[in-house]
């Protein structure tokens, strides 16, 4: 394929439209497959009772550790598990793989719209339905039961929203990152499980940061996968002030921003690369 | 069959031709596992990187327990020794079990669908073994070094008499462990008779199974009996450990010894029948 066609996609805001388009078809795709959604909320229903039921364990007894309560534990969970870490991105860089061992890839760059925006597009329609048929559902009968805290202000509110934008932008583009890399390793599998181990223990999906031992903590604190499940919760519970919270999700912006840079480069190469192959 | 032409350029010999019933030919068993494990093992370095990644996968959700107990030293009860033990025998016993099983039944309901598994009807080979032993998958190689990693760890720790009856407890209950995973594997696989698609049964399984990791004491009771009756998965690791490190076992009591034991076996044989009855079904079906 032609690099003039590939800018084209990647830039012109017209690209949007047909990454609307695969949006929304993928989401109604999503919602044809009504057990397959209703698995989805079985998993996720487990995973954060499952979770609840660790916390309670653990805080039998205490009234609260490092300054965290139960009552906020709960809701780390209910919260953080469903909108911020069930998303199982690693999936992406499984569906780069076969792309790329099948050889269907080539067809895919022939087409006037970026890779990575397509395969967004098609991540975020079911993502925006599992919020509403899944997620939500979820925490409204967990919460009944266990009790769930409110953001800590309006304002925590709204930028705990932008934070969960945020947090699927950034876990897109580690998984798209890491599905690059397929490019040269040819080991999509491989790949996908480092990245689900990364993600497991440093976005804070099961435990937050803040239990951390300090050193583990201050290198996890800094890297971008602490704004997977960490920082936004932490915004919602107001462990810092709006001031605060609105620097931190800066420099989440900012990791975005690098992570996306990184991503722009390595296309760059992986297109030559695939035209090298082709001829 | 491929096992059987196969054989006439390799050691195996004789026994791989010789009429035997379907079923119990153990040589083939064996033959067909060697051809699997020499095409895996013909891509040494993708396999090497497929542990090492999937362990470090596991690794991150084991340190993720690890960081929960570090801080506040306990789990339902249970320290962080008594913790690795019941982690590592986990994913050990699972991965014997899996080795066998998991690869092969999930992707059964595509094998029905596509006839692939009508081919096997008119083999003169029972269809589950070779499925089985055909499809035997070395993948899991950080299951056993992070399961048996983690059990030393434990063990260590723990003031365990490591005398012959604890050994032969401890190897009994793997394999009533390993043997509980095949059967439930193998009883998803037999849906893809009945439902036609029974892949995302799977991941129905795996959301159980996590819950498995945890003692099963820190759960509601209503779901505790259910762990322990219509989906057994306390006796995955729950059961054994607690039985070998002296921890009571809730709602089974004096029982738990002996079903720690028994709950693989009696689980496989159910699963035996309830594949044979699912079998029947499709043939029914097919005509």
């Amino acid at each position: 394929m032609s690099a003039p066609a590939l800018k084209f996609a990647a830039f012109h805001p017209l690209a949007l439209r047909p990454l609307a388009a695969f949006a929304t078809a993928a989401a109604r795709q999503q919602a044809t497959h009504r057990s397959e959604l209703l698995a989805m909320a079985f998993g996720a229903f487990m995973d954060v009772f499952a979770r609840i039921s660790i916390w309670k364990a653990v805080y039998a007894g205490r009234e609260d550790m490092a300054g965290i309560s139960l009552a906020e534990m709960i809701t780390y969970a209910l919260v953080g598990s469903t909108f911020l870490s069930s998303w199982d991105a690693a999936l992406i860089v499984r569906e780069i793989g076969a792309a790329i061992r099948s050889g269907q890839i080539g067809a895919t760059l022939m087409r006037p719209v970026s890779f990575p925006g397509m395969l967004f597009a098609e991540q975020l329609g079911p993502r925006l339905l599992q919020f509403a048929v899944v997620c939500l559902p979820v925490i409204a009968i967990l919460a009944s039961v266990y009790g769930i805290q409110p953001p800590a202000s309006p304002g925590h509110f709204l930028l705990f929203v932008a934070h969960v934008a945020l947090s699927t932008t950034l876990l897109f583009l580690i998984a798209i990152f890491f599905g690059l890399l397929s490019f040269w390793v040819l080991e999509a599998h491989s790949l996908e499980w480092f990245m689900r181990g990364l993600t497991a223990l440093l976005s804070g999906g099961l435990v937050p940061l803040w239990f951390f031992p300090p050193a583990l903590g201050a290198f996890a604190h800094a890297l971008p996968f602490a704004w997977i499940t960490y920082y936004p919760m932490a915004c919602y519970l107001g462990r810092a002030d709006l001031f605060t919270s609105t620097l931190l999700f800066a420099a989440g912006v900012g990791w975005a921003l690098v992570l996306g840079a990184c991503i722009a480069v390595l296309w760059r190469l992986t297109t030559r690369r695939v035209t090298v192959q082709g001829g | 069959m491929v096992g059987r032409e196969d054989a006439t350029s390799d050691s195996m010999t004789g026994e791989v031709r010789a009429p035997a019933p379907p079923g119990i030919n153990l040589a083939l068993y064996w033959h067909l596992m060697r051809l699997r494990a020499r095409t895996r093992l013909q891509y040494r370095a993708s396999l090497v990187l497929a542990w090492i990644s999937q362990g470090f996968g596991y690794a991150g959700t084991f340190a993720s327990i690890w960081v929960i107990l570090n801080r506040f030293g306990g789990l339902g009860g249970w320290s962080w020794p008594e913790m690795a033990f019941l982690l590592g025998f986990h994913t050990f016993a699972y991965a014997i079990g899996a080795v066998f099983t998991f690869t092969q039944f999930r992707g059964m309901d595509a094998m029905v669908r596509e006839g692939e598994f009508d081919m096997l009807l008119v083999r003169p080979v029972n269809p589950w073994s070779f499925i089985v032993f055909s499809g035997v998958d070395l993948q899991y190689g950080s299951h056993f070094v992070l399961g048996a990693g983690l059990m030393i760890t434990g063990a260590a720790a723990l003031p365990l008499a490591w005398d012959a009856g604890l050994m032969l407890r401890f190897l009994a209950s793997l394999l009533s462990a390993a043997l509980l995973t095949g059967a439930m594997f193998t009883i998803i696989g037999a849906f893809a008779f009945v439902l036609g698609r029974s892949r995302y049964v799977f991941g129905l399984y795996f959301d159980l199974w996590e819950l498995s990791r945890y003692p099963i004491g820190i759960y509601t009771a209503p779901l505790q009996i259910i762990l322990f009756t219509v989906l057994p998965f306390a006796y995955m690791s729950f059961v054994p450990v607690s039985v070998m490190i002296g921890k009571p076992v809730p709602l089974l009591g004096g029982a738990a010894p002996v079903l720690a034991l028994a709950a693989g076996p009696i689980l496989a044989l159910m699963a035996a029948l309830f594949w044979r009855a699912c079998l029947r079904r499709h043939q029914d079906i097919g005509g």
